[in-house]
């Protein structure tokens, strides 16, 4: 007998209202239908109403904790418009604050994913250590999520010298608590069963669905925009792309712990090798007729913008694809013969935008009854 | 014996890592984007200010030819401050704005 699960799309919890019919057969889940749309908020016709300048400010507001990733992506893009190139202090600081939301985004996702498996120790570890960089982000950008940071030529504020011993002291507190995680994960035994062989994708699955981001590294596949398609100045800086080959939820939680790692190695270049000069030059944003794409590696994989100029001083056109986008293509094949108790956390695997889940209702499709679940219940439901 | 066991036993001796806020206060960092005020005796009425918003918050009052900011449109992205050639904007660290009534 066959039980339709419907999860959203009205879901109080989810940051961008999805819509997921889970078509369960007893415990084992038979298929999986995804449904997108509900949050459309007309950002990118609302961006062509504005000036490049105010665009920054509404960019940043398509994702409250990749902001960053957002708005640099989108400098990044009118840079290449107008032809011009910010100044190398600027893309210093650039990635230094991207890189420390790169840190923010993983462990609010570590939080999330430990609460989703019923491990509500390590969500207020994480969410507690989470709380170091935010303050750092707050130091740096004046803010402790929206950074404004960002602008176009440039960056708004310096890193100032005397907040570099600060930076790093927070650094190296991350580090110890990162390698604590990554030793918890490799050995807890709750971790390991709720995680080890659950939602697996396979490396050639991965690829197939063009999976980006941990999702992709997860499953072995060996890509990085900051690698393959270097931007600002990842390429003078030494990291190495982290890759797992399991592709279960265990390995996309190592590949993002490791990448806090390679993170705070990053700003930690960033910091020192940080040259001294201008912070942002002016550019005239009458930009005559021209496209760019930019790609840039968010914490949840490839970002993608496409932007075309028309000669006034607001955009024609600018197209955002996000990596929730691309990997929510995979996330079918990550369900298929699990069980109704792995739901939270396989969705969650794949980071995609949205804080928690409480309520799912069971519908019988024979009677057509309908049974209310909260993901509370759910959480517990074992097998 | 679960693994984080010693972690949960050290941290109960510790101090907590939160504040008890409304009673304990943390003070934001320098050059923390709060609350952007209008010094209407250094504002020279040259405007800049509306145009930069990106928010369209800030508003001219029609006696004094003065701006004024209506703080439900504000996103604290300090464009006005930094554009105002008057230096009549600043950032406060301001960052409560529920009132009682
Ligand atoms: S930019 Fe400054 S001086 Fe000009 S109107 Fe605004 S507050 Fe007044
Ligand atoms: S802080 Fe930004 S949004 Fe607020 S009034 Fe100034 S320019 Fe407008």
């Amino acid at each position: 007998m066959t039980f339709i699960v419907p999860i959203g799309p009205q879901h109080p919890a989810l940051k961008e209202p999805a819509f997921f019919r889970f078509e369960v057969k007893g415990e084992e889940i038979a298929d999986v239908d995804i449904r997108f749309g509900y949050v459309h908020r007309g950002i990118e016709e609302a961006l062509q109403r504005r000036d490049y300048k105010h665009d920054v400010y509404l960019i940043e507001r398509i994702c409250g904790i990749c902001n960053v990733v957002h708005t640099t992506t989108y400098c990044q893009a009118i840079e290449q418009l107008a032809g011009v190139e910010p100044p190398e202090r600027a893309k210093y600081i650039r990635v230094i604050i991207l890189e420390l939301e790169r840190i923010h985004s993983h462990l609010l996702w570590l939080g999330i994913a430990a609460h989703q498996i019923g491990f509500n120790t390590l969500f207020m570890l994480a969410w507690r250590d989470r709380e170091r960089v935010m303050d750092l982000r707050e130091i740096i950008s004046g803010n402790r999520v929206t950074s404004a940071t960002n602008t176009i030529g440039g960056v708004r504020r310096d890193v100032k010298p005397e907040h570099v011993p600060t930076i790093l002291r927070g650094l190296d507190e991350l580090e110890h608590s990162t390698k604590y995680y990554i030793d918890l994960f490799n050995s807890d035994r709750t971790i390991l069963a709720r995680c080890t062989n659950v939602g697996i994708l396979t490396k050639d699955d991965a690829r197939k669905f063009c999976a980006v981001g941990p999702l992709a590294r997860a499953s072995g596949v060996d890509t990085d925009i900051r690698r393959d398609h270097p931007y600002a100045i990842y390429d003078k800086l030494s990291f190495n792309v982290i890759t797992e080959r399991e592709g279960d939820v265990w390995a996309k939680s190592m590949v993002r712990l490791r990448e806090i790692l390679e993170a705070i190695h990053i700003v930690r270049q960033a910091v020192k090798e940080m040259p001294i000069g201008p912070i942002r030059i002016k550019v005239n944003l009458e930009i005559p007729r021209n496209e760019a794409i930019e790609r840039t590696e968010a914490p949840r994989g490839e970002l993608f913008y496409y932007a075309l100029s028309n000669g006034t001083d607001s955009p024609e056109r600018v197209h955002v694809r996000t990596p929730t986008c691309a990997n929510f293509a995979s996330i079918k094949r990550m369900f298929l013969g699990g069980t109704v108790a792995e739901i939270p956390i396989v969705i969650w695997s794949i980071d995609p935008c949205f804080a928690c889940n409480d309520r799912v209702a069971l519908v019988d499709s024979h009677t057509g009854k309908t049974f209310n679940l909260s993901l509370k219940e759910l959480r517990k439901w074992r097998h | 014996m679960p693994r984080i066991l010693p972690q949960v036993l050290r941290n109960l001796l510790r101090k907590p890592a939160t504040v008890k806020y409304p009673q304990v206060r943390v003070e934001p960092p320098k050059g923390y984007r709060g609350r952007p005020v209008v010094d209407p005796e250094r504002c020279i009425s040259c405007w800049l200010c509306i145009r930069t918003c990106p928010a369209r918050a800030i508003t001219i009052s029609k006696e004094t030819k003065k701006p004024s900011i209506w703080l439900g449109r504000c996103i604290f992205c300090g464009e006005c401050a930094e554009v105002c050639p008057a230096r009549a904007i600043t950032m406060t660290k301001e960052f409560e704005f529920t009132t009682l009534r």
